[in-house]
């Protein structure tokens, strides 16, 4: 009797999720439409955010023709970089870009209108906005370590690691943001930490050293969303993806603890909204 | 004038207020000012050494100088707003008040400026004191014409992006515009001086924006030559000339191009 329960509870379970999980698409695939109502805009956003994350290549060239190598990096491994953060940030952006600007829903109470919807919250405010110049970002990422990702290893862990890196930003994000239902003007010290984490995360990791090492690996946590994965797609490594994996996890968990924790004391705003 | 005085004063009241969130800001440029001082410890193998004719404590400074500029000079009122104006049909409202609308932008984004400006000044002077030491060479005395040649260049960089937010007439959004010239200013202008490039390319960046806005300024606090002063005073001069007039004729074309949908 107890085995048919659990398996009843278990379908239920995976329905539920299912029915998330297709929600969210339809909600991102919507957002990307009502983006593509001006054809030629998006366009024009995604070429020219791709030719603008290219422009950085000559800062690049100029730094090797100075030296052979920069914090241990060759060419290789920084277009690696380029393309891992460009990847897992363009990624977050399409599909969870509503999660970087949550400071300003909470603090202007523009959380209300999710709050009534039969959807799960924290998805819901999530999945409801795409940046589309970030479709350009994730392109260039996926370009550039295709053409600089040799080993074919390297390639068959790309997925996996665009998918951790996504995973660590939007939960840095979300963590981050959720401060806001405790402390006043965390929208701006939040952006200014994923400004801190894009800029950190473009720079070979063997230029820092001591405590700014520490602070990249473990609170800034660009060391487990970019560098590790590159260290990992040039020569693998499994307790770095251990390492990584359970990172990722562990930051998921606290960031999603800390949404729920400071949900309960929003309190809502005389903001009349309505959400189609 | 007198109207354009009261915008200033105006939006310098009002920005002033904001001051503690200006200060939000510094955590960026910080980031920034200790990523390039270990790059360029990195880069450079010995004290001594010379890198297109700069030391490392020079070539941190014109870093943190050009940085300064862009923190300071980084605001919205000349790029996303001009093109959310147009976008949005407000334009409509603005271009019938007793001011031309380009030199209303320029006005709002002066008095914001005036208040981030002495902000990164104060943070870069700090920041380099404590991390990099003085400014090899550097006298108070030559401090006026720096300030005059940054606010120069502050202009000249608004001027241009005033320019391409009023692309918005014909091609609805220009943004992406905003962010080529952006990069360009950036890569090349800000993180290294003219110098490092290869001879036959250093004419050519003379005569585009990087050499007013970024390197001008940033190179007389670091470096500080007469002639040069001279020279790059011209070249300012001359620019935001040229810039203030193609403005006008972009906006004057750009308005027969408006279309305003009653409601």
């Amino acid at each position: 009797m107890s085995t048919v329960v659990n398996r009843e509870n278990a379908v239920n379970i995976l329905t539920v999720f299912k029915n998330q999980l297709r929600v969210c698409l339809l909600s991102v695939k919507y957002n990307i439409m009502r983006e593509m109502v001006n054809k030629v805009t998006f366009v024009t956003n995604i070429l020219f955010m791709m030719l603008n994350n290219a422009t950085i290549l000559v800062q690049w060239v100029i730094l090797f023709h100075l030296r052979e190598e920069v914090g241990g990096y060759t060419m290789k491994e920084i277009m690696l970089l380029w393309g891992m953060t460009a990847a897992s940030y363009g990624l977050s952006h399409v599909l969870f870009a509503r999660v970087f600007s949550l400071p300003e829903l909470i603090i202007s109470g523009k959380l209300d209108a999710y709050l009534v919807q039969p959807k799960n919250v924290l998805l819901s405010v999530m999945t409801s906005a795409t940046n589309v110049s970030a479709i350009g970002d994730f392109l260039y990422g996926l370009v550039v370590i295709g053409i600089f990702c040799t080993g074919v290893s390297g390639l068959y862990l790309l997925p996996l690691f665009v998918l951790t890196g996504t995973a660590i930003f939007v939960a840095y994000a979300l963590l981050l943001g959720s401060l806001s239902f405790w402390f006043v003007r965390m929208d701006m010290l939040s952006g200014q930490m994923m400004m801190g984490m894009i800029s950190f995360a473009t720079y070979p990791d063997g230029i820092f050293k001591g405590v700014s090492r520490f602070l990249l690996y473990f609170i800034i946590p660009v060391g487990m969303a970019v560098y590790h994965p590159v260290h990992m797609m040039i020569s693998f490594d499994k307790r770095l993806l251990l390492t990584v994996l359970v990172y990722t996890f562990l930051l998921g968990t606290a960031a999603v603890t800390a949404f729920y924790r400071g949900l309960r004391r929003y309190s809502s705003s005389s903001l009349m909204e309505a959400r189609l | 004038m007198r109207k354009y005085a009261v915008i200033y004063r105006s939006v310098f009241m009002e920005n002033l207020q904001y001051a503690a969130n200006i200060a939000m800001g510094f955590a960026g440029y910080f980031v920034f000012i200790y990523i390039f001082i270990r790059l360029w410890d990195y880069i450079y193998q010995t004290p001594e050494e010379l890198i297109a004719g700069y030391t490392k404590e020079q070539m941190i400074w014109y870093v943190m100088m050009t940085e300064m500029i862009w923190f300071a000079s980084n605001s919205s009122s000349v790029a996303r707003n001009v093109t959310a104006d147009i976008r949005g049909g407000n334009i409509a409202y603005l271009m019938n008040k007793p001011y031309h609308y380009t030199l209303y932008i320029l006005t709002k984004y002066t008095g914001e400026w005036s208040i981030r400006l002495p902000m990164y000044a104060g943070l870069a002077v700090v920041i380099g004191m404590l991390m990099v030491g003085p400014v090899p060479r550097f006298h108070i005395i030559r401090l006026p014409v720096m300030i005059l040649c940054i606010i120069l260049g502050i202009t000249i960089n608004a001027v241009f992006k005033l320019c391409i937010s009023l692309f918005s007439f014909w091609i609805e959004d220009a943004t992406p515009f905003q962010w080529l010239y952006d990069k360009l200013i950036l890569v090349v202008g800000t993180i290294f001086p003219i110098e490092i490039f290869p001879e036959f390319l250093q004419p050519f960046f003379k005569l585009t924006p990087i050499y007013t806005v970024c390197y001008g300024p940033a190179k007389l606090i670091v470096d500080f030559d007469t002639g040069k002063c001279v020279e790059i005073l011209s070249a300012q001069i001359l620019y935001l000339a040229a810039g203030c007039g193609l403005m006008f004729l972009v906006y004057r074309k750009g308005v027969k191009k408006l279309y305003v949908n009653g409601g």
